[in-house]
């Protein structure tokens, strides 16, 4: 379609994202492509950047909140290091040489 | 649950302990480490990307697992010999559960 994006356009996303929020991306090349790749096919899917890692309803209104950079990013960069998909990190967490592993949603907590 | 008729993928390993099913999305970095790890332990599993099938199969599914597992349903999500499961991909966790 002519409005869908490439995955240049999708990878330009992804920096920009971290460079205003002072984060990094994820230095794993594999597991970023496997991300920056998914948000391309979510993107022209529904027509918004979806997190990868979280199953959409397809209807903008429910998923706005899960749409990248999802509003959950920072309070788990801030506790975790990295976002739930861990496509962004923090420079704290990269330095250390950490690895990101799966973090609990914080979608589920909204009662 | 009746999986008939949904493109479920069949990997043959040498460790046939458990009856491994994984539900992913196709999308997710987690669910391809997870599918890996279980392809580099030599595992048989089935795997189902469940964001490739039709939406109201893909709620009755995830409805089916959050009320027989009492759990929110995240990705990887993985059924092993139908009672235990494994939500998210920790190796550590995978490691300890399926005796690696």
């Amino acid at each position: 379609m002519m409005n869908d994006k490439t995955l240049e356009q999708t990878i330009l996303f992804t920096q920009m994202v971290a460079h205003k929020q002072g984060w990094l991306l994820n230095p794993d090349k594999d597991f970023y492509d496997t991300l920056v790749e998914g948000l391309m096919q979510n993107y022209n899917r529904y027509g918004y950047f979806f997190c990868p890692c979280r199953d959409a309803e397809g209807r903008y209104e429910l998923d706005k909140p899960a749409i990248c950079p999802c509003i959950w990013s920072k309070p788990d960069i801030a506790e975790f290091g990295h976002c739930y998909c861990a496509l962004y990190l923090s420079r704290e967490f990269v330095a250390a040489g950490k690895t990101p592993r799966a973090i609990p949603d914080r979608r589920f907590e909204q009662a | 649950m009746n999986l008939q008729n949904l493109p479920v993928v069949t990997k043959q390993g040498t460790r046939n302990d458990y009856s491994i099913m994984v539900y992913a999305l196709s999308t997710c970095g987690f669910c391809k480490r997870a599918l890996a790890f279980l392809d580099a332990n030599n595992f048989s599993y089935r795997y189902l990307y469940v964001d490739l099938i039709p939406v109201d199969v893909k709620n009755a599914i995830k409805q089916e697992l959050k009320e027989r597992f009492k759990e929110n349903v995240a990705f990887p999500f993985a059924v092993i010999d139908d009672k235990k499961y494994l939500i998210g991909f920790i190796e550590a966790d995978w490691r300890s559960t399926l005796q690696v």
